[in-house]
C-alpha cells in the first residue's frame, strides 16, 4: 500500500526533517500563497518554484523519483481541466494550471513527507484549531489502515467464495453494512481500552513544539525566496 | 470531486478558507461541548468506515461501477454536526497524507463536502423520513442531493476562478447528476442493509418536523446552488433570458446599479471584480433565504 511510504518516509532523519512542524507548515503555507498569486504568463517565475522545491527535495534526502510519482497523481485531474483550457485558446493559462497544481502537491507531499503526523497535528492544535477535530483526525489516520486492510480481506473472502460482479447491489450493501457494524463495535473497544489506559482527552507529543534558531532560519530563507520570485514575476 | 491547487483564483479560496474554518471551528465546539467523550472513538473509525468502504465496488452494468461517497450516510447515522466534523477530518487527511485536493484549497473543499453536501444531504431525512411510506425516497434524494449540490459548487468556483467551463457544463453536469443518482441509491441500498443489522445505529429522523419548511429548506438550497451555478458558469445566459424576457429593458436603474453587468465599476483587476460580484451574489442569495426562514419559523411560532 503506497500512503505506508509516506509514513515510512516520514520518520526518516534529514535537514529537512528536523524542522519545526510548525515552520515547515507556515513555509508551506508561504509558498501556496505565492504560488497562487503569479500570474499565468510568468513562466520563469515557476522556473524559480520548481528550483526552491527542488532544493527542499534535496534537503529532505528522499528519493527524488518516488516524491515526483507520488505528486503525480494530481496530473489526471489538473490535465483534464488545463486540456479543456487549451481548448478554449488560452494554451498559457493551461501550462500554468497544470505547472501550479503540480508544484502545489509536490510542497504539500513534501511536509508530509518529513513530518509525522502527530506532531503536525500537534502544531495545528497550538494554532488554535478545535480539539474534537484535531482527535478525530488522529483516529481516523490510526484506524484507516485497520478498517482498509479489513475491508481487503472481506473481498477476498467473498471472491474465494465465489462472488462476482453480477451478485450485484445487495450483496454490496450487505459487505458495506457488515464492514460499518464491524467498525461500530471496534470503536466501542477502543473507548473502553483508551478508558482503562487512563486517557485524558489528548495525545501527548514526545517532542515538545519549540521554534529554534534554525527553525527561524529555515522559515526566513522561504519567506525571502518565495517573495523575491513573485516579486520578479 | 477534490480541487487541486492551482485552479481556483485567491479570492476564491481566501474567502472559502475564511468562511469553513469559521464553520468548521464553531460546529466541532459545539459538538464538543454537547457530546460525551466517548463519541471521538467513534467519529474517527467512522471516518476510516468510509475511507474504506470505497473499496467496496457497487456494480450498475456496463461493467461500470461506483462507489459510496458517504455525506449523507454519516449524516444520517452521526447526525449533520458530528458528520461535518468526519467529513472534514476525511478532507483534511486527503489533502495532507494522499495529495488528494489542495491545501489552500481545502476551504472550498470543506465548503462544498462537509458543509453544503452533508446539509443538503441530511435535509431530506431530517423532514420526510419520519413517515415510512416516504422514508425511502427520502434517503435517496439525501445521498442524490449531497453529491449534486457538492458538484454544482464545485464547478461554480472553478467557473468564478477563470477556467473556462462553459462549453463543457452541460457534459459536466450529466456526468455529475448520474454519479448523484448513484450515490442515492447506494445511500438507500447501504441504509437499509445496516438497518437490518441493528436499527439503533441510525439516527431517529424528528417526527415533529414540518413539511412545508423542508420543501421550503430544500427549495432554497436547490435555487441557491443552480443560481450560483448559473451565475457564474454561464451569466451570458442570465442576460440573454433578461433581455428575452424584457427585464433589462424595463427594470428601473437601481435594480442595476450594485452589479452591473455582474461586475463592480470600482475595482480594476478584472477577476478580482468577477469574484467579488459572484460573491457578493451568493451572499444577497443567502440573506435573502436566511431571512425568508426566519419569517416563516416566527409566523409558525407565534
Amino acid at each position: 500500500m503506497h500512503h505506508v511510504v509516506v509514513e515510512r518516509w516520514s520518520r526518516a532523519s534529514s535537514p529537512l526533517h528536523a524542522r519545526d512542524p510548525l515552520a515547515k507548515l507556515a513555509a508551506l503555507l508561504a509558498f501556496l500563497l505565492a504560488l497562487s498569486t503569479t500570474p499565468a504568463r510568468s513562466q520563469i517565475a515557476f522556473l524559480g518554484y520548481a528550483a526552491l522545491i527542488g532544493a527542499a527535495m534535496a534537503g529532505s534526502r528522499l528519493p527524488l523519483g518516488g516524491l515526483v510519482r507520488r505528486a503525480a497523481l494530481v496530473l489526471p485531474f489538473s490535465a483534464t481541466f488545463a486540456f479543456i483550457t487549451w481548448l478554449s485558446g488560452e494554451p498559457e493559462r493551461a501550462l500554468a494550471l497544470a505547472e501550479k497544481s503540480f508544484l502545489s502537491g509536490l510542497a504539500a507531499l513534501l511536509l508530509i513527507a518529513t513530518t509525522p503526523l502527530t506532531p503536525l497535528l500537534a502544531a495545528l492544535e497550538s494554532l488554535r484549531m478545535p480539539r474534537l477535530l484535531i482527535l478525530v483526525v488522529q483516529f481516523l489516520y490510526r484506524y484507516l489502515f485497520v478498517i482498509s486492510e479489513q475491508a481487503q480481506h472481506m473481498r477476498l473472502a467473498a471472491q474465494s467464495r465465489g462472488s462476482s460482479r453480477r451478485h450485484g447491489f445487495t450483496a454490496a450493501a450487505g459487505a458495506l453494512s457488515v464492514l460499518f457494524a464491524r467498525s461500530w463495535e471496534r470503536s466501542d473497544g477502543i473507548y473502553r481500552a483508551m478508558l482503562s489506559r487512563g486517557f485524558t482527552g489528548r495525545f501527548s507529543t514526545r517532542e515538545h513544539l519549540h521554534l529554534h534558531l534554525a527553525d527561524a532560519a529555515f522559515l526566513t530563507a522561504v519567506v525571502a525566496a518565495c517573495l523575491a520570485i513573485r516579486l520578479v514575476a | 470531486m477534490h480541487i487541486p491547487d492551482g485552479f481556483l483564483s485567491p479570492p476564491v479560496w481566501a474567502t472559502l478558507d475564511a468562511v469553513s474554518l469559521t464553520a468548521v471551528g464553531l460546529i466541532a465546539r459545539r459538538a464538543q461541548r454537547d457530546t460525551e467523550e466517548s463519541i471521538v472513538p467513534l467519529l474517527g473509525v467512522m471516518g476510516a468506515f468510509v475511507f474504506a468502504a470505497q473499496m467496496i465496488n457497487f456494480p450498475v452494468g456496463l461493467g461500470t461501477s461506483g462507489h459510496l461517497v458517504g455525506g449523507a450516510l454519516l449524516a444520517m447515522v452521526l447526525g449533520p454536526a458530528a458528520a461535518t466534523v468526519v467529513m472534514t477530518a476525511i478532507l483534511v487527511i486527503q489533502a495532507f497524507v494522499f495529495q488528494d485536493g489542495g491545501v489552500m484549497s481545502l476551504g472550498a473543499n470543506i465548503f462544498n463536502m462537509a458543509l453544503a453536501g452533508v446539509f443538503a444531504g441530511y435535509l431530506p431525512y431530517r423532514y420526510w423520513a419520519a413517515s415510512p411510506r416516504a422514508r425511502k425516497a427520502a434517503i435517496f434524494a439525501g445521498g442524490t442531493l449531497s453529491v449534486l449540490v457538492s458538484a454544482c459548487f464545485a464547478l461554480a468556483q472553478l467557473a468564478i476562478s477563470g477556467v473556462p467551463l462553459r462549453r463543457w457544463l452541460p457534459v459536466s453536469l450529466v456526468l455529475f447528476l448520474v454519479s448523484a443518482l448513484l450515490e442515492g441509491a447506494i445511500t438507500v441500498a447501504a441504509v437499509s442493509a445496516i438497518e437490518r443489522l441493528n436499527a439503533a445505529w441510525v439516527r431517529r429522523p424528528i417526527t415533529t418536523a414540518s413539511r412545508p419548511v423542508g420543501i421550503i429548506a430544500i427549495a432554497a438550497i436547490l435555487l441557491v446552488t443552480a443560481g450560483v451555478l448559473v451565475a457564474t458558469a454561464a451569466p451570458d445566459g442570465i442576460e440573454k433570458l433578461a433581455a428575452q424576457i424584457g427585464i433589462a429593458a424595463h427594470s428601473p436603474t437601481w435594480l442595476h446599479a450594485p452589479l452591473a453587468d455582474y461586475e463592480w465599476q470600482g475595482l480594476q483587476s478584472s477577476w478580482l471584480r468577477k469574484a467579488s460580484a459572484g460573491f457578493t451574489g451568493m451572499a444577497l442569495l443567502y440573506g435573502a433565504c436566511l431571512i425568508t426562514g426566519r419569517f416563516l419559523s416566527r409566523q409558525r411560532s407565534s
